[in-house]
């Protein structure tokens, strides 16, 4: 292995564990992530009470996704926000290991703790529907919310990348909740959506990872029209450019602060 | 002399009080109140009642509830929205004064509390009558809800009520975060328990009884309750009855806020370290 790798996943571990520790050490921030997809699953549970058992499968789906897109929206977008507050950005950008790693292993475990919610959410939804819910392919159904979980990933990234570049993340985080939790369908299916609005809502690898996975949880469900592997291969595909334009970004990022010797200024 | 005597007096001190007021008002948006930028103030007025309201109208949608109609639905939320300026704002005010290190100065401050805290509380009260009004406008104009003739008068004076209330509860929450590291979650939690309590959604007699013995603690379950009431046209012998309902709400939360901030008070001034961040 060559010694550039080495010092990647190194950091890339390094990462990971100072930001479960940074967790533990403070781990209020799961709450705020977590109560809304609880009290939003809850309350869609109750609405969709008596119109038959694979609608309390969207409240638990809908809800554990929303706490996993709360963690994106927050955790991951936050991820290098931190570094610019604290005034850390510069000098981990001038380590020798590519500040993608340090972000991506955020991210994982944002990723990780958005699953750890998305639990919770399960739980409690369950706990109030009375009997635990059976879905009709277990291995499909892991399969894919760990699928879920990686476009996640791929999105936070992303916006990681961005909102270095921008002094609204704050007001994209806030106020653009409820407008990613409606344009992603994460508790109801994208199609119902007016057909303009497909565009926008195609363009976020979640939309149609959640689409998949509803395809392999929920009997009979009538989702977009390429089907489950279209879905699929549209994740793909889609996480992939999200992939490479985060990689772009922070690639220019580290060359901008080389060049300027200042990123807290923008 | 006479003018010593004065400045000394009970005059004095009715002029400091509304220079508090005044002062606290204009100044707390740009120093203690959270989210109080004018592209939040701006997102919270119009954009967020608006995806609010849609997430939830599609999920009754999906539903296909006779009962909670996406009309019902959008109203609940409309009214919902007052949550985000008069709670979650207000109530991060007491961490922005220890974050700031300026809580201590505060303390030892001979100022009315009311009218220092209720001072702080007049824009998010404007921002919150703005939210509701716009959300309202989105649920009759988008979503179909309601609105018998005659209504706008009583739905004027509910959203008021509403608002005066909820920047009260809003306080509370803000005395009760004095005692904690962060209100961030306090105000989470109140945020979106609403949304389930108090009857934004569903009626708050389809929930367990604990939860509507918590629902009927919240003041928006009033303001829901009293919003509902005027837009269906509701007499006044009713409406005067929700009126009362959520004011007397408001005033209980500002009574126990000011209560709040004295005992909290008391201890920091004893323990010199319950205004560290």
């Amino acid at each position: 292995m060559a010694p550039s790798e080495v010092s990647r996943g190194r950091t890339l571990l390094a990462s990971v564990r100072l930001a479960v520790l940074q967790f533990l050490a403070d781990p209020q921030w799961l709450v705020p992530s977590m109560i809304a997809p609880v009290v939003f699953g809850l309350v869609a549970y109750e609405l969709f009470r008596g119109s038959g058992a694979n609608f309390a499968l969207y409240a638990v789906l809908g809800a554990g996704m929303m706490s996993m897109w709360g963690q994106t929206l927050y955790g991951s977008g936050w991820a290098t926000g931190q570094d610019r507050e604290l005034g850390t950005l510069e000098p981990t950008l001038s380590a020798p290991t590519p500040y993608l790693w340090v972000v991506m292993g955020r991210v994982v475990w944002n990723t990780v703790s958005g699953l750890i919610g998305g639990a919770i959410v399960y739980v409690v939804v369950v706990a109030s529907y009375g009997r635990p819910l059976s879905v009709p392919n277990p291995v499909g159904f892991v399969l894919m919310f760990v699928f879920v979980i990686v476009t996640l990933a791929a999105v936070g990234i992303v916006f990681a990348a961005w909102y270095v570049y921008t002094r609204y993340a704050g007001f994209v985080q806030n106020v653009g909740e409820f407008a990613f939790y409606v344009g992603t369908g994460c508790m109801f299916p994208v199609i119902l959506l007016p057909f303009w609005t497909n565009p926008v809502s195609l363009a976020f690898p979640p939309t149609l990872a959640v689409d998949a996975l509803r395809y392999v949880s929920i009997p009979g469900y009538q989702g977009l029209s390429w089907g489950f592997w279209g879905d699929v291969a549209g994740a793909l595909a889609t996480t992939a450019v999200y992939l490479a334009v985060a990689g772009t970004v922070f690639h220019r990022v580290e060359k901008h602060v080389l060049e300027t010797g200042n990123l807290s200024e923008w | 002399m006479a003018a010593v005597v004065a400045s000394s007096g009970p005059l004095a001190n009715r002029a400091s009080f509304w220079r508090t007021l005044w002062v606290n008002a204009i100044f707390a948006p740009r120093t203690s109140l959270g989210f109080m930028r004018l592209d939040f103030v701006l997102g919270t007025v119009f954009i967020i009642p608006f995806t609010q309201m849609l997430f939830f109208a599609y999920v009754a949608n999906l539903a296909n509830n006779v009962a909670n109609s996406v009309a019902y639905v959008a109203v609940g939320n409309a009214v919902a929205t007052v949550t985000y300026s008069s709670i979650f704002s207000v109530c991060q005010t007491t961490d922005s004064e220890k974050n700031n290190g300026t809580m201590e100065h505060l303390l030892v401050s001979p100022t009315s509390r009311f009218a220092l805290y209720f001072g702080r509380g007049l824009i998010p009260i404007l921002v919150s009558l703005a939210t509701v009004a716009v959300g309202l406008t989105y649920a009759v104009y988008v979503f179909g809800a309601p609105f018998a003739p005659g209504a706008a008068g009583p739905v004027a004076i509910s959203v008021v009520l509403a608002a005066f209330s909820m920047v009260g509860f809003g306080l509370l929450l803000g005395g009760v975060a004095l005692y904690l590291r962060t209100s961030i979650i306090l105000g989470n939690i109140f945020l979106f328990l609403g949304l389930l309590v108090s009857g934004t959604n569903f009626p708050v007699a389809n929930l367990p009884l604990p939860l509507q013995f918590l629902g009927y603690g919240l003041p928006l379950t009033y303001a829901v309750s009293a919003v509902r009431a005027s837009l269906a046209g509701a007499p006044l012998s009713t409406l005067g009855l929700l009126w009362g309902e959520l004011a007397l709400a408001g005033l209980v939360s500002y009574a126990i806020a000011i209560l709040l901030w004295k005992v909290f008070e008391r201890r920091a001034l004893a323990t010199g370290s319950i205004a560290r961040f």
